[in-house]
């Protein structure tokens, strides 16, 4: 093409300006002018431009013409020598003639409207300054009843002015596609599914709608539009691992509502139900207020002092009498990198042990394993953004619509828009009916998949081999035993057509920039550990590795999963990721701690029941987790907790483990306190307190910090920099990370000292230099070779998008108003066979124990399987798991459950 | 519009289109409406709320009932001939019902007032004591040229003439076939009058495995009945037409969208594709050479803005057919985002006939920028009314008066090219002559050529109240001044009928925010037959005091 700085300037109100080819009008505009260059009210910079209100409309004049042309800047490209005017007597007679036709049917109450101040249309109004509507009165939809049906939204039809940005948002953001607009003309309105209330439509309450509607016609209970804030505070989710930025306000030192953050590059204003909506868990009347001691057999309220001297005793008696490695610790995801990094440093440190671990052990420890051996590094290869790069996406085992939102709705927006998704999973979720290829394997069957998948690459050669001789290890052996893999025996045992496999390879082998994905659907097997090896395989023999929209892409599950184990809350590894049984290392970590640290590795959570029930642990201090509910095997874990000394439960609310504690120690949510949370993409990003603590709680990392004093160890007050500081000291990775360096959008480490960060992992080389090539077969889980001829059925879990794992906070809010139990799935010809209608009370066994559950005939799994979530503790679903676990990292087989089912009353 | 939406669509693909789903469901509801929601939703993995809004926006579709049982045509040339609406109460009389619909236009306007009667268009005299006469075709009589030969309304094509052009079709190289359209200079006929061969020419680059062909035989305009015509009598001229473009552009998929309130062109259309494929001239390898060509004919279902090729393509696709911005245009990213041209009935039988003769011959006719005939429909206020070909160029007096004869009854002004075509003083029409250039110099345009004569006795208050009414009734909706400032019009000439005085700033206000504010041509358009009569009939008009024109 021709000379770009001749032929890209444009003449825009009278100056000239460079412009990309290909945007808009209205686009170089606000790049050039600023966001209210020219007035709108259709239009949202996210969605795909739209053309309705037309009050973007400008005079535009091309070269060699004098007269100027109107056209709406929002779908008109910028053509090279044009000139623009954005501001004339002409444009504004337009606007503010269609400013009044807009009011000719708007109720004026913008006094007491809910987001006086901040309506679009209020702004836009008063830019062109409307005094008067001359038209008389006609026609109107001032009388549409509001639609208060749904837990959080609510609909104001009569505030609606018809720009469809609701809709387009369900579409183009969440892909929910519940909004369409019904009729037509002066009729025409937003309807939700078929002309339902909102509460009862398919409605996924993202709140998408909500968040760009510019005017209250879709508000929400809490009314998150209003001005009324003291404060506005940016944070980040508490929920799961995408890390969405919100914008909470306060007003009298509560949350008052919550928004999401239109600068975040990891949510671009979008986030989800659990995040906007269900905060109310916080200042819940269940939250506890104060510490609680054991006394005869009954929790009693006591002060601080009382249990923090209490525990520094018992503890030190327990240290004294029975080593260190008598005391154990479990570590919180949901809390900060700071708390973390304190509480794996009082257990090195002032007790001397390793015992420590967080609940990455039960979802993502063989993810953090499996890729540290392949690529030395145990975390996600690439970024979220890189969506926009790669041609085909590979999820296996996970649910991110459900599980991941944010995420997932950035999946599934990728497929639409055409790139090739493939998904394995037991399941037919959102994802895989949209998919190209759906792989609906028998659950605990990803080795004997993912070896039909590296079969077929190979055999067709679609085979990086420069990528695989310049970086891999071990390219030989592995292509002489997948070679010699039995296919058909394969797809018998996984229950996929060899050709259904081979078409996905070959669409995987085939693409340019292939991502993976994967959640616990590939962890949570017996053979955890060797898929995440498979799936890096898949990656590294087809050059996949090291580019942008290619890489291994964990869906890291709680918010801060991923910063628990950079911390160090694992047995095995300090901070950083330092083996400790290096005396090296040790010796690194005992200059900050001045302390000195034992080089025996710790025990993993399911060894600290074990230990517990043979008299070998004594003491548990469990930080922000319901072991009770959320470990397999409920009953072995109550058994186990019974048989302690002493267990401290530091919580927020009276949970099933809490209620066995000796000592209950009221935390805060993180809305309480300030810190760090490092998402799944390596980033971390600044949490920042929006209100106080409640009366009588502390924030977790004091109470370490307290009883670390009362120990006898100094520790300064918690404060998030000054700690970040100590860690930047500690964690090689983070070495260019400081509290005021994070600023709004946080960094995804590597940091280097110089404080740029890594999108994309291993570019040039592996941290160990190659990557690892290695083959796995296929091995059958114990479960089922030992149960299944009297438990048939393969029963596997997951998370509803509604409740957040054992729905401690979500259970707390309105959320239950959506989603009040959890169900069993079955298949339609099972449920025949069983004599199972929908609805029906089914009784649910394993070789552990039974469940009751109600029952709901579904098509989207397999005959033979069974399906269920576990958020109500009521019904916990744990009572049926086993103690069946990945051999390397113990990480529990939730996913693989033999099962029986019979109606109950049958 | 919702690409999202557009492309899972694409996958169940025209042969599940969910109007012909609704269509069936009208014609005998297999379920209830809720259940053929749910259903089709699932099928198509879409929201049910795009389903309700496809179904919700059409006039033929409503479970409540069939629309169409009796149905009123309310189009301008039935109101300029029967403007106290007697047919209405003659209709009720006669049925002993009440009229359950409406329609915008017939089709019937050289016999209006037209109506559905169970979905047959009839057209009836008001008086009830005779009966109404189902006319399925426009008879020859009514068909009239003032060329010596003839190029669309000529005797209809064989099927072996038909083949003789295919085999043209097939043989002669795309860019060969584009040479003698571009040579024609023809200009599309259904009102905008973009140059065809550009068009195709401009399709025929994009690089695309697959690509479509969309006729346009949703001729809606009030006033016009040539598509009709040229779907119901020369069918293979406009098929013939489809197929020589999708030779030249590359597609193998020709669809018709064709309006539901012509059911007797779907029948004619249905007996041609059927002898085209009986003689193997549809299919794959026609000629037993490699071009594969099928057409298929899509029913619409009562709107007139799927004559506009956007809410034309959504319609087909099954989404709600609501105006899309531009770019991209069809040619680039259509039906389903593939490229596609659509064209107007007229134009593909004017492809046919270039390919009958040469495009050197075609544009011999005309002048130098508009060349060829154009069809032009008269309406029942004419002595002669029904359909003329004329030469491009021909002065507008000798089609008034000496091809159609002049009026039946004393007229004040005609409009020309439907609703959004101006209207003109019958003492003003001299100086015009039938091209897109004389129109255009006066300030009007020729549009699809439907000329409806306004009588002396039709108040022009009452007029420019049925005009906005009509935009109102038909607004997709989409962009505020349409769907608002249509309403508010309709409303300001309420008031004005009722003997309220109007306000000339705000009714200029709304023309000109219609006029410059207007997504597509149906809100742009309105303004301008209304600023005519504002013009050239000031007088008739409640005006407040003071008004300076």
């Amino acid at each position: 093409m021709n000379n770009p700085s001749v032929e890209s300037t444009v003449e825009l109100n009278g100056r000239s300006h460079r412009f990309t080819p290909g945007e808009s009008i209205l686009q170089l505009a606000r790049r050039e002018i600023g966001l209210r260059a020219i007035p709108t009210l259709c239009d949202d910079p996210r969605l795909a431009p739209h053309g309705a209100c037309r009050l973007c409309t400008v005079e535009i004049t091309q070269e060699g013409s004098d007269n100027p042309r109107l056209v709406a800047a929002c779908h008109t490209p910028v053509v090279s020598g044009q000139k623009i005017n954005t501001h004339s007597p002409t444009l504004h007679r337009l606007r503010k003639n269609i400013v009044e036709l807009v009011l000719t049917d708007h109720p004026m109450d913008c006094l007491t409207c809910s987001v006086n101040g901040n309506c679009e249309l209020q702004k836009v109004a008063a830019e062109v300054g409307i005094h008067k509507v001359r038209y008389l009165p006609g026609a109107h939809h001032l009388d549409r009843p509001a639609d208060h049906s749904h837990p959080y939204l609510r609909f104001n039809p009569d505030k609606c002015i018809n720009c469809a940005r609701c809709i387009r948002a369900c579409d183009e953001i969440q892909g929910a596609f519940v909004l369409g607009m019904g009729e037509r003309g002066f009729k025409s309105r937003v309807i939700a599914d078929d002309f339902a209330p909102f509460g009862d439509s398919t409605c996924v309450s993202c709140g998408a709608c909500l968040e760009t509607c510019p005017t209250a016609a879709i508000d929400d209970r809490f009314h998150s539009k209003s001005l009324q804030a003291e404060k506005r505070v940016r944070t980040v989710c508490s929920y799961c691992g995408v890390g969405c930025n919100l914008e909470v306000s306060v007003v009298n030192n509560e949350v008052h509502s919550i928004r999401a953050a239109h600068d975040s590059p990891v949510n671009l204003g979008h986030t989800c139900l659990k995040g906007r909506f269900a905060f109310g868990f916080y200042n819940h009347p269940d939250r506890l207020q104060t510490p609680l001691i054991r006394n005869n057999g009954v929790l009693v309220e006591s002060s601080w002092d009382e249990a923090i001297s209490l525990i520094a005793a018992k503890l030190n008696n327990i240290r004294e009498e029975f080593g260190p490695d008598s005391i154990a610790g479990i570590s919180s995801s949901r809390c900060t990198n700071e708390e973390n990094y304190l509480m794996q440093k009082f257990f090195r440190a002032v007790i001397g042990t390793n015992n420590i671990d967080c609940c990455a052990r039960v979802c993502h420890s063989p993810t953090a394993l499996g890729m540290q051996q392949a690529f030395g590094t145990g975390a996600a290869t690439n970024s979220i953004e890189d969506l926009a790069h790669t041609e085909c996406m590979l999820v296996v085992g996970a649910n991110p619509t459900s599980a991941h939102p944010v995420t997932g709705a950035k999946l599934l927006q990728a497929a639409l828009g055409g790139k090739t998704l493939i998904v394995i999973d037991p399941v037919k979720t959102r994802l895989a009916q949209l998919a190209d290829h759906h792989l609906q394997l028998r659950p605990g069957t990803n080795i004997a998949l993912l070896n039909m998948m590296l079969f077929f690459i190979i055999e067709a050669d679609l085979v990086d081999h420069d990528f695989v001789a310049r970086r891999c290890h071990g390219y030989q052996e592995l292509g002489d035993n997948v070679r010699q893999l039995d296919i058909n025996r394969l797809a018998k045992i996984t229950g996929v057509p060899a050709g259904v496999v081979e078409a996905a390879a070959h669409a995987y082998g085939r693409a340019k920039r292939a991502m993976s994905f994967h959640g616990l659907g590939v962890t949570e097997h017996s053979q955890g550990t060797p898929t995440v090896r498979l799936i890096s395989n898949l990656a590294m023999i087809t050059g996949n590795l090291g580019r942008q929209g290619a890489g291994v892409n964990p869906l890291r599950g709680q918010n801060n999963v991923q910063g628990a184990a950079d911390m160090g809350c694992q047995p095995h590894q300090g901070a950083g990721y330092l083996d400790l049984s290096v005396e090296e290392n040790r010796a690194h970590y005992e200059t900050f701690y001045h302390s000195p640290l034992s080089a025996t590795p710790g025990l993993k959570i399911p060894q600290m029941y074990e230990a517990a029930l043979d008299n070998r642990l004594k003491a548990l201090w469990v930080m922000g987790e319901d072991i009770i509910q959320t470990e397999p095997n409920t009953d072995r874990v109550k058994k186990a907790v019974d048989n302690l000394d002493f267990l401290i439960v530091q919580e927020l609310f009276l949970t099933e483990t809490a209620k066995r504690a000796d000592v209950v120690l009221p935390g805060t949510s993180s809305f309480e306190k300030s810190g760090t949370f490092t998402n799944g993409e390596r980033r971390v990003q600044r949490v920042n307190a929006s209100v106080d603590p409640l009366p009588g709680s502390r924030p977790d990392g004091q109470i370490i910090i307290d009883i670390m004093n009362q120990m006898g160890y100094p520790q300064p007050d918690y404060d998030p920099a000054v700690l970040l500081g100590e860690i930047s000291r500690v964690v090689p990775f983070l070495s260019g990370v400081s509290w005021e360096g994070l600023g709004d959008y946080g960094k995804q480490w590597p940091v280097k000292s110089d404080g740029s960060e890594t999108r994309i992992l291993h570019t040039e080389t592996f941290k160990h230099g190659k990557g690892i090539l290695g083959h796995f077969d296929f091995e059958d889980t114990l479960e089922l070779v030992e149960h299944s001829d009297h438990y048939p059925f393969i029963l596997t879990t997951s998370r509803d998008l509604v409740h957040y794992n054992s729905g401690t906070m979500t259970r707390r809010t309105h959320n239950v108003e959506i989603m009040g139990e959890d169900a069993l799935l079955i298949n339609t010809e099972d449920a025949r066979s069983r004599g199972i209608e929908e609805g029906d009370r089914v009784r649910l066994k394993s070789a552990r124990g039974e469940v009751e559950l109600s029952a709901s005939v579904s098509s989207t799994i397999k005959p033979g399987i069974l399906f269920t979530t576990f958020h109500f503790p009521e019904k916990n679903v744990n009572h049926l798991t086993s103690d069946v676990a990945d051999h390397q990292t113990l990480c529990p087989e939730y996913k693989v459950v033999a099962t029986d089912i019979e109606r109950v009353g049958a | 519009m919702s690409s999202n939406i557009s492309k899972l669509l694409s996958r169940r693909g025209i042969d599940h289109s969910l109007l012909e789903a609704f269509h069936h469901h009208q014609k005998s509801p297999a379920s209830s409406r809720e259940r053929l929601i749910k259903k089709l939703a699932k099928e198509h993995q879409i929201g049910e709320a795009q389903v309700a809004a496809s179904f919700s926006f059409y006039d033929h579709l409503d479970s409540a009932g069939d629309p169409r049982e009796l149905a009123l045509c309310n189009g301008t040339a039935c109101l300029c001939a029967d403007p106290d609406n007697r047919l209405l109460a003659a209709l009720k009389k006669r049925h002993g019902k009440e009229v359950t619909g409406r329609v915008s236009c017939l089709g019937h306007c050289y016999a209006a007032h037209a109506y559905l009667d169970q979905g047959q268009p009839c057209s009836g005299d008001p008086a009830p004591s005779r009966e109404p006469e189902i006319t399925n075709t426009i008879s020859d009589e009514l068909v009239r040229s003032n060329l010596k030969e003839p190029l669309l309304t000529t005797t209809p094509l064989s099927i072996e003439q038909a083949a003789e052009l295919i085999s043209r079709i097939t043989t002669q190289a795309p860019y060969d076939l584009l040479d003698q359209i571009l040579t024609s200079k023809l200009r599309g006929c259904g009102g905008a009058g973009f140059p065809t061969g550009v068009k195709w020419e401009s399709c025929m680059k994009v690089e695309n495995t697959t690509k479509f062909i969309i006729c346009n035989a949703d001729e809606g305009d009030p006033g016009a009945f040539s598509d009709r015509y040229l779907l119901e009598s020369q069918p293979l001229r406009v098929l013939t037409g489809m197929m020589l473009a999708g030779r030249v552009i590359g597609a193998t998929t020709g669809l018709i969208y064709l309006r539901d309130e012509y059911p007797h062109a779907s029948t004619t259309l249905q007996k041609a594709i059927s002898a085209l494929r009986a003689a193997a001239l549809l299919g794959k390898g026609i000629n037993g050479g490699e071009f594969d060509f099928e057409i298929k004919v899509v029913l619409g279902a009562g709107a007139y803005i799927c004559g506009e090729e956007t809410a034309l393509i959504a319609s087909i696709e099954g989404r709600r057919p609501e105006v899309a911005v531009r770019p991209p245009y069809p040619t680039q990213s259509g039906l389903y985002g593939y490229p596609t041209v659509v064209n107007n009935v007229e134009t593909f039988a004017a492809t046919t006939a270039i390919l009958e003769t040469s495009g050197e011959e075609y544009a011999r006719l005309g002048s130098t920028r508009s060349t060829g005939t154009k069809l032009i429909s008269l309406s029942s206020l004419f002595n002669q009314p029904g359909i003329v070909e004329v030469e491009i160029g021909t002065p507008l007096d000798d089609l008034l008066y000496q091809w159609g004869g002049g009026f039946s009854q004393p007229v004040k002004a005609i409009q020309v090219g439907g609703p959004l075509g101006g209207v003109i003083r019958t003492d003003q029409t001299t100086s015009l002559t039938l091209d897109f250039e004389s129109f255009a110099e006066h300030g009007f345009v020729l549009g699809h050529g439907g000329i409806v004569a306004i009588p002396e006795s039709m108040p022009m208050n009452r007029f420019i109240h049925h005009l906005f009414g009509f935009v109102a009734e038909e607004s997709c909706g989409k962009c505020f001044p349409c769907r608002l400032g249509s309403i508010r019009g309709e409303e300001m000439f309420q008031h004005a009928l009722d003997g309220s005085p109007l306000n000339p700033q705000l009714l200029d206000d709304l023309l000109l925010t219609l006029e410059q504010g207007s997504l597509c041509g149906l809100g742009g358009g309105i303004p301008l037959p209304i600023r005519n009569i504002l013009q050239q009939f000031s007088e008739e008009l409640p005006w407040t005091e003071g008004r300076e024109r």
